[in-house]
């Protein structure tokens, strides 16, 4: 839907107590081709195009990780749950199978 | 041909099946007799209310749309590029939405409510996306944005969203009138292959389901467009819904912002007054 | 015009619809039967022996490939998805639990499968104890009405799962 692949929104609580344990809402645009699909206007298929490999760098430690597949819906969304219990950058990376690297950091400072 | 006429004789015999299920075939019902003189239209209330009717929905549904609305709306994105294209320059006059209505266009804030309303230009009913191209070509001197491509439904999100949280008042009186009138016979006018009209399932038969779907009670029908819609697996405008309706009942599809879609919007954004503006809406 | 082509059309029409609503009802009654105490991962297939049979090749190959004949407890997991999906394409899935996240032991990994995709393989998420709480929520494709099992491997190798059924109805009435 979104114009552009590799726009990113990442989504945390306004208030962070410390070690509370808090939704981490991420969202990407990608078309996640499938490869079944056809083009109606070229008649040709739609070589497959997805996000494989996500991960999640919390401070130097890497906290989550997860293996896609074509049967992750476009414009993927995850939501996935963290112990914010020190003051340390989110790094969150996303790759496709084309090479692609797209990342976005953001700071959690617990109070 | 022998193809073609075995596909045919589907064809009829499935709609005719639905028709059975609605029962709609059945001999009488309120909208019809609402609908017997042609001059005046009584105005019904859904047969069923909108607290039964939620309760169904949560029943059949689940929290599923809720959740996902809390979770990310995946039309934010739009609603980033339409504030960026408030700010952009477009045009022969060198000017962007920004120049006349303030930075970010934020003097447009609470603006949208009254929309559709009537315009002495038009002679009719001026709805949001109208106003925005009628402006991009008066004021700036640039192309119309072309309806339900990208930017046009962002700089309508955009600026619609600056009325968040406000309520509907979009009012019928004076010249508005004969229009509001004709939204309304539009509404209650049947039409198509199947004989549908918009009050059939939205008044009579709402809070029953048609094809596995619950068909809503026609309460906040009006508040959230631009919407991210689950099924387009995109973002589309009410008149799209309005479109998709159409089809559904094998009748002419109207174009987008033409007169009889315009007033239809009026109709239906006038019996949804005081519900309060959510856009983006994130909907089935 | 031959008197065939409007008999045929009949007959293809209410074999069509027949079918359907055997296989709605059928669906509808399964699903409220659901499996409790442990089960072979190769043998969970669904919540009763007549689901199994029916339970499309691919999906027993590709759990058995994945966890062997380990069993799984069918308890600990919550899942929640539509009962409905008007698009297969966007099916949002929220799996939780409440098993434990600390050193030593936490859930490890996250599994989604879907019976009746082409490739039953959804996803995997791999969790440490830094993440605090084993949850989830994703948007997948669905190419028709099936099973959406999701699964829970914890640091110990214990097995935890639950499955659902989601209805998709291309071409619903919504426009």
């Amino acid at each position: 839907m979104p114009q552009g692949i590799g726009k990113i929104k990442i989504r945390l609580p306004k208030t962070i107590r410390k070690g509370q344990v808090i939704a981490v809402k991420t969202l990407i645009t990608h078309p996640m081709e499938t490869g079944f699909r056809t083009d109606k206007k070229t008649k040709k298929k739609v070589p497959a195009f997805y996000i494989n490999d996500v991960s999640v760098y919390y401070g130097d430690t890497l906290v989550t990780h997860a293996d896609w597949t074509i049967a992750v819906s476009a414009n993927p969304f995850m939501t996935f749950y963290l112990k914010a219990d020190k003051k340390a950058p989110l790094k969150i990376v996303w790759k496709d199978i084309k090479g692609g690297v797209y990342q976005k950091t953001v700071q959690i400072t617990p109070q | 041909m022998k193809t073609n006429i075995s596909i045919a004789a589907t064809m009829l015999m499935a709609p005719a099946a639905l028709l059975l299920v609605l029962g709609v075939i059945s001999p009488w019902n309120r909208v019809q007799a609402a609908t017997q003189s042609e001059d005046t239209i009584e105005e019904l209330t859904p047969s069923m209310s909108y607290e039964e009717y939620q309760k169904r929905y949560e029943k059949y549904y689940g929290d599923a749309t809720a959740r996902m609305a809390e979770e990310g709306n995946p039309a934010d994105f739009l609603l980033d590029d339409g504030k960026e294209l408030a700010g952009t320059v477009a045009g022969s006059k060198g000017k962007s939405c920004a120049s006349c209505h303030g930075k970010d266009a934020l003097q447009l804030k609470g603006k949208a409510t009254d929309y559709p309303k009537y315009n002495a230009d038009l002679k009719g009913i001026m709805t949001l996306p109208l106003q925005i191209n009628i402006c991009r070509e008066k004021q700036m001197g640039a192309e119309p944005l072309k309806y339900e491509s990208y930017d046009q439904l962002a700089l309508t999100m955009y600026i619609k969203s600056l009325s968040n949280g406000l309520p509907i008042k979009v009012s019928i009186d004076g010249p508005a009138k004969p229009f509001y009138e004709k939204g309304k016979a539009a509404y209650y006018k049947r039409r198509g292959q199947l004989n549908f009209s918009c009050a059939i399932c939205h008044v009579e038969y709402a809070g029953y389901k048609a094809r596995s779907n619950l068909i809503s009670n026609n309460k906040h029908h009006a508040d959230h467009w631009p919407s991210y819609r689950l099924k387009w697996g995109k973002t589309g405008s009410l008149q799209r819904r309005f479109r998709g309706c159409l089809k559904n009942m094998r009748a002419k599809r109207a174009a987008y912002q033409s007169e009889e879609l315009r007033n239809l919007e009026l109709y239906l954004t006038y019996i949804n007054n005081g519900d309060l503006i959510q856009v983006p809406g994130m909907r089935m | 015009m031959k008197k065939d082509d409007f008999s045929h059309a009949r007959r293809d029409f209410l074999k069509k619809t027949g079918f359907a609503s055997v296989t709605l009802l059928s669906v509808s009654a399964l699903s409220s039967i659901i499996p409790s105490g442990n089960l072979k991962v190769g043998s969970w297939l669904g919540p009763g022996e007549a689901e199994a049979a029916a339970a499309p090749e691919n999906i027993r190959d590709k759990l058995k490939a994945t966890f062997g004949d380990r069993k799984v407890k069918m308890s600990d997991v919550t899942m929640k998805v539509p009962i409905i999906a008007e698009n297969g394409a966007v099916v949002p899935v929220n799996i939780s639990s409440d098993l434990p996240m600390e050193e030593g032991n936490y859930v490890k990994k996250i599994y989604i499968f879907v019976d009746e995709n082409n490739d039953p393989f959804i996803a995997d998420v791999e969790l440490t104890p830094a993440n605090g709480k084993a949850a989830l929520s994703l948007r997948i494709k669905m190419r028709k009405t099936s099973q959406v099992r999701a699964i829970l491997e914890t640091s110990k190798g214990a097995l935890y799962g639950t499955n659902k059924t989601v209805k998709v109805t291309i071409g619903g009435c919504g426009g």
